[in-house]
């Protein structure tokens, strides 16, 4: 009965910090802020429609509420700096090239610009698999959790940078599927029908992966003594 | 219910987005499972640990760079779709604009061999007919130009070919007796039979 509770306990407080971060951006209600959560579909369509017509406060518009968005999946998905800049680089720059075949009834500006992002970093991933195989990041994780476990078995809290820190390591042993379905979920915050047209799978399908990932996500920072 | 069903609702249930019918169920099963009561913690721990991390915020210098990038697709955009340059856009493109041109090149070429003038072209200029005689007129000309220039190359050739016989005769026969001449009836340029009066073609004087 007491696991019971504390399964309860647990999704009271995961529900929790949903609510909390889906407040997040609330505080800064921006037109960008509001495009970039929030995402109502006319808004984003009339950008685009700004954007091909030249208007050149739009594209600057397009890139000031999207950049953080697919900077942020180029990062969580490399968890490296400078391939994250790189990736939004080439990112933008193939959606100035195709922003015209865009079709707002295929659905939302958002998901296809995440589509795109997601196209490129798979093909990354491929381009950059022998590479990494060399360097492995099993020799980064117990220097980190050296780091982290004092605050982390004090407080049972993490400092936000560390967080971030064993956040980036771990996601980075989750297999790509899992990783992205993860990425898009729970940090970026879509709903299960835009994964599935990002990922071109059932939604079925991305509940599945997104339980096995969370699942390997937890053992790995279990293993590591980040959650008890 | 059973494992196979919970798991399918396990994302609703950690997103707290089940009906209540439904979470009494699933909470049902995981008062008697263990299995799926440390699948919905591992979910939900992590699913906790996601939302403590901080946001990224991407760095100043690439937003920077994304501007100007953008600040030259709007122009690029702007510019080729603004105004009656936008008619152009397909034009201008570099293979159409090649294969235009070698198509006006052609037509130049094609019209001034049929003596069309290109450059103060009139309707009546088009009449197929006239264009058709015109093209005949050139084709018929320019074949009868060919045969006849085949025909002199060829008499040409031919004279040439003969008078070199004749000098290797010459020289192979260098003083022939007088009256000689009067029983050779085999000279190249004798007449066929060699009936006529034979003619002196060495230009020597007669004996």
């Amino acid at each position: 009965m007491s696991t019971v509770a504390t399964v309860f306990s647990a999704v009271g407080a995961a529900n929790a910090a949903g609510r909390a971060l889906a407040g997040r951006g609330a505080s800064a209600r921006t037109w960008q802020s509001v495009l970039s959560s929030g995402r109502p579909l006319d808004l984003e369509t009339r950008l685009v429609e700004r954007c091909l017509g030249g208007d050149e406060t739009a594209w600057e518009d397009l890139v000031r509420a999207y950049t953080k968005r697919v900077y942020s999946i180029c990062y969580r998905f490399t968890g490296s700096e400078a391939e994250a800049q790189d990736l939004t680089q080439d990112v933008f720059l193939r959606v100035f090239k195709t922003l015209k075949t865009f079709r707002a009834g295929e659905g939302s500006f958002t998901v296809w610009l995440t589509r795109l992002a997601r196209n490129l970093l798979i093909d990354h991933y491929r381009r950059t698999k022998l590479e990494r195989a060399t360097d492995s990041i099993e020799d980064q994780l117990p220097v980190l959790e050296e780091r982290s476990a004092v605050s982390a078995r004090t407080d049972g809290m993490l400092a936000g940078r560390e967080a971030g820190e064993l956040l980036r390591l771990a996601l980075q042993k989750l297999s790509p599927e899992l990783r992205e379905t993860v990425i898009l979920r729970d940090l970026e915050e879509l709903e299960y029908r835009e994964i599935a047209q990002i990922l071109n799978v059932p939604e079925g399908t991305v509940k599945s992966r997104l339980n096995r990932g969370r699942a390997e996500l937890a053992r790995i920072l279990r293993k590591h003594k980040v959650l008890s | 219910m059973n494992c196979a069903e919970l798991e399918s609702l396990l994302c609703d249930y950690v997103d707290g987005t089940l009906k209540p019918a439904e979470r009494e169920r699933v909470e049902r099963h995981l008062a008697q499972c263990a299995a799926c009561s440390g699948l919905v913690r591992d979910a939900s721990a992590a699913v906790s640990f996601l939302a403590q991390t901080p946001e990224v915020e991407p760095p100043k210098e690439l937003v920077t760079r994304l501007m100007f990038q953008a600040a030259s697709a709007a122009k690029h955009a702007g510019g080729l779709r603004s105004g009656r340059l936008a008619w152009w856009e397909p034009v201008l493109q570099p293979r159409f604009a090649m294969g235009m041109a070698m198509t006006i090149l052609s037509f130049a070429m094609l019209g001034r061999f049929v003596n069309i003038p290109i450059r103060q072209l009139q309707p009546r200029d088009l009449n197929p007919v006239e264009i058709w005689a015109a093209l005949d007129d050139r084709v018929h000309r320019a074949w009868e130009r060919g045969v006849k220039y085949y025909e002199s190359v060829r008499l040409f050739v031919e004279i040439k070919s003969q008078l070199r016989e004749l000098a290797a005769q010459d020289e192979d026969s260098p003083a022939p007796p007088a009256g000689a001449l009067e029983t050779s009836g085999n000279s190249p340029l004798a007449p066929a039979g060699g009936t006529g009066a034979p003619k002196d073609t060495s230009g020597r004087k007669q004996p």
